[in-house]
């Protein structure tokens, strides 16, 4: 049907951005040279701990040395640093995509491992959790407001709004956060610097939860205040235009109870708009996580990536940007398959 | 509609915003032309990064004027130099210089440290000692502290000269000598044991101006302190530069200091040039080549268009601000990189727009007349459709810079900023990295965020005011 | 008893520039099984009068009085929930100009003939949709398209949509506007032809609400031309068309195009007129070939021709008549 035929095109696309974005990094990182310098290091690292296992037993340095040169070369061959970097992009860019993300340099996992996927997974749910309930709480108050004050143009509150959306578009919600630690943390004391639970965490799983909650306080509301404005702005110029089209009115003389227009003609009609500007909104939700998690060392995957860029972890800072790149896709293709349910007049 | 520029500019100070708003880019510029004036161009690495310029500073030191609403005074920062000794004293063949330092100190709580240069001695046959020696408001005198100016090296020639292209700076915070000096002092005026050591992890800065109430513990002492530095010459032809003292404050200038020292004055204040020049710069480059591709592809259309489209779409497809990091530390942390990587990431939205625009304008009539008479293609572009969308891109161009302004921040603040040139994004991901906010050390956390916050909203008040100009629709009915 | 009577309508409304007296003391009757044309340029007041007579007022009303007198239930005075419960599209149902955009875009259109049943009858789905179902086929089109969006059908088969949805609980009256004002000439004359037979078929009372007097007159009984918000002239619709007597009436006719003889078309002078500074005296005076001194001073009167033929000109009337 329609909706089908819709939904793959519009898959394939995005998988072709991803598979496109990866031969694009991939490109870069050996143009650069990176991906040598990063295989080179392996190597180097692995002939160091097989010099220091060897050493035991061969006594002769020579033959020591000799051995390791044989394996260097061994080595380098394997990574394929023999070769131009050229050759080597399309293994590299299949092992990204398929999530072989290889072994992080120094960054580790809670529990000390240093494979990058287990790094990556440990953290995501933090990420998701922060950014889902953030998401969901500018979206409601959105919605509220926005469909409030589009039926009551100019009073108090539209006035306030278009304020505050303006104004938050010139605010770094980084610095608020940062001010919100100040403020909360350090001079009132009232919620935790940063981190998802106190150290050490409760026991009782339900004191853990509500620890946790305690700790999402302020990096949601950071969050929040960088979503909100922009959601109340176009949910009321979309709630404003739509109460405007004719078949509103038509449904007024029809005599339908006001309830039901705003249900099903105004709110109804206009989601499908609005969720495009969640789409759009996308890419500011995600930056905004990262300087978020950031701000208050929240152990989601946008800390990670400031983590891993302060100490030149390349591998990481690798895995990591393909990883946003495909939730930034994932969830794109998850809200424009909504949007197409929402709105028949897209359909093929 | 398109009006003429008298026309516009009427329109555009009709609004309140508008006037609000060129009196903060007014303000902005003129900070912007008084730093480029007086500050070296290589202000970045030579100053700011370099950390022995500011050694005689106090470290994250709030304003002096805190002072002025606090309950308890903190000290005040003395940084007092002399070119010529206050009195020469001669003892036959000995010339002592003496440098007189008068503090009167009425703060609350000891200085934070105590330290003095000697910039550029000359001698010509013995080298000249120095000492440091302090008369106390309790009228005790301490010698705090001598050296001897090192001796002639192999082969060298007099006059000898010492100190002049480096300083010679000593502390005193951190002397074993000077802890040395006081434990005596303590044991003899005032029968207190502490061993040097401990003097030295008490501080020798903070026991120099207090007086002991028990055995470890000391209140401060107010009054006047008389520093002298006596600098010993046996040549008449011997000379002395500079000397200056320094009596460590806990409170430093109009804005304060970092955990480094650094007077956070001076550096926001380079900020407002860069914060211009990134802004205004990147946002001009994005909104020509955005601008302009979207002119050329709506007009050509074809393959033409369908190229820039696809690779509009494919940037537009990838997240932001990962990949701004993901280039950043590959390529590098230069101001130049992220000037392109942001036009890289700016251009597709704006040539998606005017596309759509120059599409509608394509149908219209005066464009078929042009045809018809025979323009070529890039003159109907350029005379014709460029100047209808125009206003709109100009307004672009005012509201893109805010956003390339808070992205540069953002990179800064992630530690990808160009470390040359110092910015505000740059001293927050400072004030941050060194724990700032965790001690509460508000003068450096919150100045930089009011900074680029009123640098952007600058220019969103003038985007606004520009808008019925650019919407006629918005425009008032008179 | 008519069944709708309108006596001194006016609905006046905020604008920027002052008062709009879109709807100016309006009267007229309508019969049963009747069609009344209401003919007039564009700002008139045409759709005013439609709203005014819905009640579906705007809210930045200045003035609503008068009486509209349905089967003798003045609805002037009845609140806005009785209007809705009891009158709106029961007694009286509209059908919109501009189908295009009436239709709600993310509704199936079958449901939204329905809709009105189940709100205000409180039908279940299945009955609703079988009436549903039965005025798609009165107006003909094909049960199929019941499951099909606004999107997908057609001009043509979007108005009869309009129509079957303003027929769905066989209201006595029906106004329309503008009906085929967004239609190819063709199918305007389908449409036409519908609104023709049901009019027979259901007995149906009509105010057919166009620019356009020759597409009035196909339908019409009684034809009233408006003119700033007042009714300049109405009558029998041969009278109107054969032997105007309002000066603007003869002006509109003449501007008509025929498709025989040799006159070419008219055309009137001047702009129509600002309802927010109606001209003095007679509103069409400053465009009328027959202007006379007491024209530019005093509002003219309704003047009677014959039975249920008026018109509002000092020609016909008072020391000049």
């Amino acid at each position: 049907m329609g909706l089908a035929r819709t939904l793959i095109f519009r898959a394939t696309t995005l998988a072709l951005v991803l598979i496109l974005v990866v031969f694009f990094m991939v490109i870069i990182l050996g143009a650069t040279g990176t991906s040598d310098k990063i295989l080179q290091a392996m190597v180097n690292e692995e002939v160091m701990m097989l010099r220091q296992a060897l050493a035991k037993t061969i006594k002769d340095p020579e033959e020591l040395n000799r051995v390791l040169a044989i394996r260097k070369q061994e080595l380098m061959e394997f990574y394929g640093l023999t070769k131009p970097w050229y050759i080597r992009l399309p293994d590299m860019a299949w092992r990204v995509i398929t999530l072989d993300l290889g072994k992080a340099r120094t960054l580790k996992t809670f529990a000390g491992g240093n494979k990058v996927s287990e790094i990556i997974m440990e953290r995501l749910p933090n990420t998701i959790i922060l950014v889902t309930s953030a998401t969901a709480i500018s979206a409601l108050v959105g919605l509220i407001v926005g469909v409030r004050i589009a039926t009551r143009v100019g009073g108090l509150l539209d006035r306030i709004s278009s304020y505050f959306s303006a104004v938050s578009y010139a605010i770094p919600t980084w610095w608020i956060g940062i001010i919100l630690i100040l403020v909360f943390s350090f001079f009132l004391r009232l919620f935790p610097f940063g981190g998802l639970y106190s150290t050490p965490p409760p026991t009782d799983p339900f004191l853990r939860f509500l620890d946790m909650l305690w700790h999402a306080v302020l990096p949601v509301t950071t969050l929040v205040i960088a979503l909100v404005g922009v959601w109340i702005y176009t949910t009321r110029t979309i709630v404003l235009n739509t109460a405007q089209e004719d078949f509103v009115n038509a449904a007024r003389a029809k005599g339908f109870p006001e309830e039901l227009i705003r249900r099903r003609y105004i709110i109804r009609v206009a989601a499908p708009p609005i969720i495009t500007n969640v789409i759009l909104g996308l890419a500011t939700s995600i930056s905004g996580a990262i300087l978020t998690e950031t701000v208050f060392s929240w152990p989601g995957i946008g800390r990670l990536f400031y983590d891993a860029v302060l100490v030149m972890d390349e591998v990481v800072v690798i895995a990591l940007t393909y990883i946003f790149t495909l939730v930034y896709v994932v969830a794109r293709f998850i809200l424009e398959v909504l949007y197409v349910i929402l709105d028949p007049r897209v359909r093929y | 509609m398109a009006m003429n520029l008298r026309e516009s500019l009427k329109e555009f100070w009709r609004l309140n915003v508008s006037k609000v708003g060129l009196i903060f880019l007014s303000m902005l510029i003129l900070a912007s032309i008084y730093v480029v004036a007086s500050y070296p161009l290589d202000f970045g690495v030579r100053y700011w990064n370099n950390p022995s310029y500011w050694a005689d500073y106090p470290k994250s030191a709030p304003p002096a004027w805190v002072n002025l609403i606090s309950s308890e005074k903190a000290p005040e920062h003395y940084v007092l130099t002399y070119t010529k000794p206050s009195n020469i004293t001669l003892t036959g063949t000995e010339r002592k210089l003496s440098y007189i330092f008068e503090i009167d100190f009425q703060a609350d709580r000891p200085p934070s440290f105590i330290s003095f240069t000697i910039l550029d001695i000359t001698y010509h046959e013995r080298p000249s000692t120095v000492k440091l020696s302090v008369l106390r408001p309790d009228m005790k005198n301490i010698e705090v502290y001598s050296f001897i100016v090192s001796g002639p090296y192999l082969g060298e020639e007099p006059p000898y000269r010492r100190y002049y292209d480096q300083p010679k700076r000593i502390s005193i915070t951190g002397d074993m000598l000077t802890a040395t000096a006081l434990s005596r002092f303590l044991y003899r005026e005032y029968n207190v044991t502490l061993r040097p050591s401990e003097v030295n992890s008490i501080g020798q800065h903070k026991i120099l101006f207090s007086i002991p109430v028990r055995d470890r513990e000391f209140k401060v002492l107010k009054g006047q302190y008389i520093f002298t530095i006596d600098v010993y010459t046996y040549n008449p032809n011997d000379e002395v530069g500079e000397v200056t003292l320094v009596i460590g404050g806990e409170v430093y200038g109009v804005m304060g200091t970092d955990s480094l020292g650094r007077d956070l004055f001076i550096g926001l204040l380079f900020g407002f040039p860069v914060a211009l020049f990134i802004g205004i710069v990147t946002s001009t480059i994005t909104t020509l080549l955005g601008a302009g591709l979207g002119i050329v592809g709506g007009y050509l259309g074809g393959r033409v268009d369908e190229v820039i489209q696809r690779i509009a779409d494919f940037i537009n497809n990838i997240p932001l601000l990962p990949f701004l990091i993901f280039l950043a530390f590959i390529l590098g942390q230069n101001i130049w990189i992220l000037v392109f990587l942001l036009v890289v990431f700016g251009w597709p939205t704006l040539t998606i727009i005017v596309r759509s625009m120059v599409l509608q304008l394509k149908s219209g009539q005066f464009i078929e007349a042009a045809i018809s008479i025979g323009a070529p293609r890039w003159w109907i572009m350029f005379k014709h459709i460029f100047p209808q969308v125009a206003p709109f891109i100009f307004a672009q161009l005012i509201f893109f810079t805010p956003t390339f302004i808070l992205l540069e921040a953002a990179l800064s603040f992630l530690g990808l900023g160009d470390p040359t040139l110092p910015t505000w994004g740059q001293i927050l991901e400072y004030g941050f990295r060194s724990g700032g906010i965790y001690v509460g050390l508000w003068w450096w956390i919150i100045p930089p965020g009011i900074l680029i916050i009123w640098t952007a909203i600058t220019f969103v008040l003038i985007a606004l005011g520009m808008e019925p100009v650019v919407n006629p629709r918005l425009r008032k009915i008179k | 008893m008519a069944l709708l009577e309108i006596v001194g309508l006016k609905l006046f409304y905020k604008s920027l520039r002052g008062i709009v007296r879109a709807v100016d003391n309006i009267s007229f009757q309508l019969d049963y099984g009747e069609a009344l044309g209401i003919v007039g340029e564009s700002g008139c007041g045409k759709t005013s009068l439609a709203n005014a007579i819905m009640k579906t007022l705007p809210s930045n009303i200045d003035k609503y009085e008068g009486k509209i007198l349905i089967e003798g239930v003045n609805i002037v005075e009845l609140t806005e929930e009785e209007v809705r419960r009891k009158i709106r599209w029961k007694m009286i149902s509209m059908v919109f100009q501009g189908a295009m955009n009436v239709l709600n875009p993310v509704i199936r259109v079958g449901l939204q003939i329905a809709e009105p049943l189940i709100i205000h009858a409180g039908m279940n789905k299945d009955e609703a949709y079988s009436i549903a179902r039965e005025k798609m086929k009165l107006v003909g089109l094909h049960e199929e398209l019941f499951n099909r969006y606004p999107h997908e059908l057609s001009g043509g088969m979007k108005q009869r949509i309009v129509i079957a949805m303003a027929l769905v609980m066989n209201p006595k009256i029906i106004i329309l506007d503008e009906p085929t004002s967004a239609l190819d000439v063709s199918i305007q004359a389908q449409i036409m032809n519908l609104l023709k037979r049901l009019k027979k078929e259901l007995n149906l009372s009509m105010i057919f609400i166009t620019h356009d007097i020759a597409l009035a007159s196909d339908i019409s009984d009684r034809i009233a031309v408006m003119y700033a918000g007042q009714i300049v002239e109405i009558g029998l619709a041969e009278q109107i068309l054969l032997s105007p007597k309002h000066p603007y009436t003869q002006k509109l006719l003449k501007a008509t195009p025929r498709l025989r003889g040799e006159e070419k078309p008219d055309f009137i002078p001047g702009t129509p007129p600002d309802l927010v500074n109606p001209p003095s005296g007679c509103r069409f005076h400053p465009r009328c070939p027959y202007v006379m001194e007491i024209c530019r001073e005093r509002e003219p009167l309704d003047f009677e021709l014959e039975r249920n033929w008026r018109t509002k000109c000092w020609l016909y009337g008072g020391e000049h008549g």
